[in-house]
């Protein structure tokens, strides 16, 4: 066996801050991705925290209606584009070549581009509060109300756009990446799951958000310069809007979950000391998802009377096959495994429990004549969230504990982020469950106020309660993390024993990422080495 | 300890840069798709095509026509695909080593590019409809308007192709941007005639 | 003082109880009917019936996988330093995996197909048909005394109309037993026409023609509002609904025609 030793480039010493502003490493430039949208998840979470307040008791009056509108519109346009979404492209762009072995990302100018499109968009979409009112029709920025809407509407759809077209070539970037810079013998089918999951993701992020920036064109002419796309009096369509958006938005939901689901796929693995139990059923069941993803739009729409129901609730029952596998192989993966509890396992098992709820509640909207009783209920509100927090949020934070000895290179306190978990967990339940029963009853969503006689009180009480516990679980993360930076950086390679290549090299890893590589026969290259080839 | 260190693979086929180049064409498909279904969408509503039904008594008395001129933009189609042709040679020039044949063809594109800018505009201050004359003004501005952008773009990316060429960067086994941009002139191109197939043809 | 810190731990458990079932007495007429509120029309009826069916399915999966999930949490914790197998899969557990819930889902289809054609037929020729007319920020229920259903035809033509404000909520009238149409219209922007009893909503959609029909089976007051966001005050939008027997909606109907301004000759 030969080692070839990989030149060192050689490194022009910058000032820091400049150096920081100016970096095309994709480790920096992932390191700057986490913050700016852990940064945005703290402003939505406020928000969030405002919407619950408001709804705490009946007829209350704590924000009006025309801020109550502008809250919920940009608590959910900044956690969706400018926290998951972008979220998962700091994780990849700093874990996806380390994973393949590679140095960097294949086109390093256009990462860093991508990356600071998105906090430009922020401020802009944020601007909105400045100049009258920010975007108040839903992140669904719905037609025609969103024809009429204000200023803010046209900074929000602005916005949006650039970050498209950040994750536009943010995806073409992933897609060459993963192509054509894996190391020696990482065949696809032995690259690691979150970077197949990633791979998908870019896959429907380059086919769906163009369409998207294609409706947010023809709104932003309807609203600027006289155009009817969604108007039926000038021949338009008021339904076409949905058509178009949701086209783009319902892939975006697997965008904003299937890269969570890598992540749990890496964690549970190693914390169990088993494989991943059936590699490729879940890597086919990916491609599944992201393929069905595209022919279930209209069931957003069952409501609108303008689509073909049956087409669409079986294409959305369909889902659950995939996801089901998925779901069975997690389990696969723990049976009969050696498990033990580290937080970032704490966190991927609180995903695979709550994720199922959220799983099992969308079928629900499949059956058509049931959601037309919980369709634009709270029943939704609880759908989106056991997916996207009980999903994707609780993925966020266990790959956040998982690499954080990799990025900053320093240990996390377990304890800390054991009562994390627990009063996350706690108050994710407590927040988000009773909105099942609430929407059954009626509650509609995206409702200023109720009245006391609709007796939806007790349950909004306990879901604010539930919500403000959520905020309350970030003390103890904010806590670990800054104790976590006056430790000294002592993190070994591996603090987990784990399995893919960004445990090989130094933690941080250094600039050129790898010194040397090792040889790769499986999706596990690390296990190898420590068992041989004899365990595998 | 068996160590392989190679930091990247070099592979036979595209480059990197054209693979991901090529992905980002396959986006933009998808963004004129969003367009044309709006298109299609607006149609199928439609009672009849152009929906001259909508117009109000006042756009009727301001001299609104929803109708389009056919050989204009039909000799601006000729001249778009002729300069799909012409950078094509641009392209086969320098593949052979021919630097000024290179120049030579990019210029023409860069020309036959600007003629058909100009029948655009030209075009546009013909039309007695604007963009807020019913669903068919918006449709037809949106579609031909990010159409012309987009040309537009092409012919930067020529000047800049034909500016690296003077500087004398290209070669034989040299010249990617070359193709890249002669890829983003035929999706140009191909966009155009499904739009001129679209727009002034189905009746 | 171990008593009083014993005593202290028991008071607060009582609390903790006594809230805890606080809680649930105020919240458990949302068990009744599954978690939905009372189906007042046939077809409610039958979209009950289907969300009971897949909500035991869904419960079945849920303690199905949560328990394996919780059993595997405990029975698989790590007891010692060896290694366990490292199984990589087994294709036939991939095919029983991915064959057992498609059998659910197809049955699921297959009941939740059967019900969406029922709940969606066309109103019968004769039925009372209110135009439902949805504005920011309220509503205005038309009717046609040409179009009554099927008590005894007025006397004369026209229409009359409740008109709502988002201060002054409007109430109209539908008799029970026999089928209603809503015809849903907007001007403006879209609206969604909502009444949890019915297990119902469609859109109101400017530029098209939604439509629906329902049977009432019980008579009784209830409450409707705007299910889709349409502007500042959105949450206003509400409205009442009373269903009553027939010869209360004549004289209701009666009342309307001699008391409104608002009733129009054709």
């Amino acid at each position: 066996m030969t080692s070839i030793a990989i030149p060192r480039p050689a490194y022009a010493e910058r000032p820091r801050v400049l150096d920081w502003l100016m970096t095309v490493d994709h480790k920096k430039l992932g390191i700057l991705y986490l913050y700016t949208t852990l940064f945005f998840f703290a402003v939505g979470g406020i928000l969030a925290l405002l919407v619950r307040a408001q709804l705490a008791v009946a007829d209350n009056t704590f924000v009006n209606n025309d801020a109550y509108n502008q809250i919920f519109t940009m608590h959910a346009s900044a956690m969706l584009f400018l926290f998951i979404i972008p979220v998962w492209a700091g994780f990849g762009n700093y874990i996806v070549p380390l994973q393949i072995g590679a140095a960097d990302m294949a086109f390093p100018r256009i990462n860093a581009l991508s990356f600071w499109l998105i906090p430009p968009a922020g401020l802009l979409m944020f601007s909105g509060f400045l100049f009258g009112g920010a975007a108040d029709v839903g992140w669904t920025a719905y037609s025609p109300l969103a024809r009429s809407s204000g200023v803010g509407l046209d900074l929000w759809i602005i916005s949006v756009i650039i970050l498209g077209v950040s994750s536009t070539i943010g995806a073409a970037n992933f897609m060459v990446t993963m192509f054509r810079m894996r190391a020696p013998g990482m065949t696809m089918f032995r690259m690691p799951i979150f970077c197949w999951t990633m791979l998908v993701t870019a896959v429907l992020q380059l086919l769906a958000t163009p369409v998207l920036a294609s409706a947010l064109a023809m709104l932003y002419i309807d609203r600027n310069f006289g155009g009817s796309f969604f108007d039926p009096n000038g021949g338009g369509n008021a339904i076409l809007w949905q058509n178009i958006f949701w086209f783009y938005s319902h892939p975006a939901v697997y965008i904003m979950i299937l890269p969570g689901m890598g992540i749990i796929s890496e964690v549970l693995p190693v914390f169990a000391r088993k494989p991943l139990f059936g590699y490729k059923a879940f890597v086919f069941a990916t491609m599944g998802i992201g393929g069905l993803g595209f022919s279930v739009w209209a069931h957003h729409m069952f409501t609108t009377g303008a689509v073909l129901k049956p087409w669409f609730g079986f294409m959305t029952f369909m889902i659950g096959v995939p996801t089901g596998v998925k779901m069975f192989n997690w389990l696969g993966t723990l049976w009969r495994g050696s498990i033990t509890f580290e937080a970032p396992m704490l966190f991927a098992l609180g995903f695979l429990s709550m994720f199922l709820i959220g799983g099992i509640n969308g079928t629900f909207s499949a059956a058509v004549p049931v959601d037309f009783a919980i369709h634009d209920t709270y029943f939704v509100v609880a759908h989106i969230h056991y997916v996207l927090f009980g999903g994707a949020v609780f993925a966020v934070f266990a790959g956040l504990y998982y690499w954080f000895p990799k990025i900053w290179g320093r240990r996390l306190d377990e304890r800390l982020a054991r009562i994390h978990f627990a009063l996350q967990f706690i108050g994710f339940n407590l927040a988000f469950f009773p909105m099942h029963l609430l929407g059954l009853d009626g509650m509609p969503r995206r409702i200023a106020t109720y009245s006391e006689s609709s007796g939806w009180e007790t349950l909004n009480l306990i879901s604010t309660i539930g919500a403000f516990l959520i905020g309350v679980a970030m003390i103890p993360f904010i806590i670990n993390v800054v104790m976590a930076f006056l430790r000294p950086k002592d993190q070994p390679n591996d603090p987990w024993e784990a399995n893919t290549l960004e445990w090989w090299t130094t933690s941080p890893p250094p600039v050129h990422n790898f010194d040397s590589l090792p040889e790769v026969h499986s999706e596990r290259p690390l296990w190898d080495l420590r068992h041989g080839k004899a365990a595998h | 300890m068996a160590a392989h260190a190679v930091a990247t693979q070099e592979r036979q086929g595209l480059s990197n840069g054209m693979l991901g180049f090529i992905l980002f064409l396959a986006s933009e498909v998808m963004f004129f798709g969003g367009l044309f279904a709006a298109y299609f969408i607006a149609r199928a509503d439609a009672r009849e095509w152009p929906p001259v039904y909508l117009l109000t008594p006042e756009q009727v008395a301001a001299g609104v026509k929803l109708e389009v001129e056919f050989w204009l933009p039909f000799i601006a189609t000729l001249i778009l695909v002729t300069s799909s042709v012409t950078i094509q040679f641009a392209v086969f020039s320098i593949q052979r080593g021919n630097r000024s044949g290179l120049i030579r063809w990019t210029f023409v594109s860069i020309i036959l590019g600007l003629v058909f800018l100009v029948m655009q505009v030209y075009d546009y201050s013909q039309l007695h409809f604007g963009v807020g004359d019913t669903i068919y003004g918006t449709t037809f501005y949106t579609m031909t308007g990010f159409h012309g952008l987009h040309v537009l773009g092409g012919v930067i990316f020529m000047g800049i192709v034909l500016a690296r060429s003077l500087a004398g960067q290209f070669t034989a086994a040299n010249h990617e941007a070359v193709e890249a941009c002669s890829f983003y002139w035929h999706f140009v191109d191909v966009v155009w005639i499904a739009l001129f197939t679209t727009l002034y043809i189905i009746p | 003082m171990p008593s009083t810190g014993k005593v202290r731990v028991i008071r607060r458990v009582h609390l903790l109880i006594s809230a805890a079932l606080l809680a649930l007495a105020s919240i458990s007429p949302a068990f009744a009917g599954w978690g939905m509120p009372e189906p007042i029309t046939d077809q409610a009826k039958r979209i009950q019936d289907l969300w009971v069916f897949t909500l035991i399915i869904a419960l079945a999966v849920f303690f199905a996988v949560e328990g394996a999930l919780v059993y595997a949490i405990i029975r698989y914790r790590k007891r010692g330093d060896g290694l366990p197998k490292q199984t990589h899969g087994s294709t036939a557990l991939e095919v029983v995996w991915t064959a057992i819930p498609v059998l659910i889902v197809i049955t699921l289809f297959s009941y939740s197909f059967i019900v969406l054609r029922d709940v969606e037929k066309e109103a019968p020729a004769d039925a009372l048909s209110i135009e439902v007319n949805g504005f920011q920020f309220s509503w205005e229920f038309t009717y046609d005394l040409a179009r009554l259903g099927r008590g005894e035809a007025p006397a004369k033509d026209g229409t009359f109309s409740i008109i709502g404000t988002a201060a002054q909520e409007p109430t109209f009238v539908i008799p029970v037993g026999e089928p209603v149409e809503f015809r849903l219209k907007s001007n403006d922007v879209i609206h969604s026409f909502y009444v949890p009893n019915f297990h119902y909503k469609l859109d109101v959609v400017p530029g098209r023609d939604n439509r629906f029909v329902i049977t009432a089976n019980q008579t009784g007051e209830f409450t409707g509002q705007c299910a889709e966001l349409c502007g500042i005050n959105h949450a206003l939008m509400r409205f009442h609904l009373r269903v009553v027997e027939r010869a209360e909606f004549d004289r209701w109907v009666a009342e309307q025609v001699a008391s409104k301004a608002t009733v129009r000759q054709p």
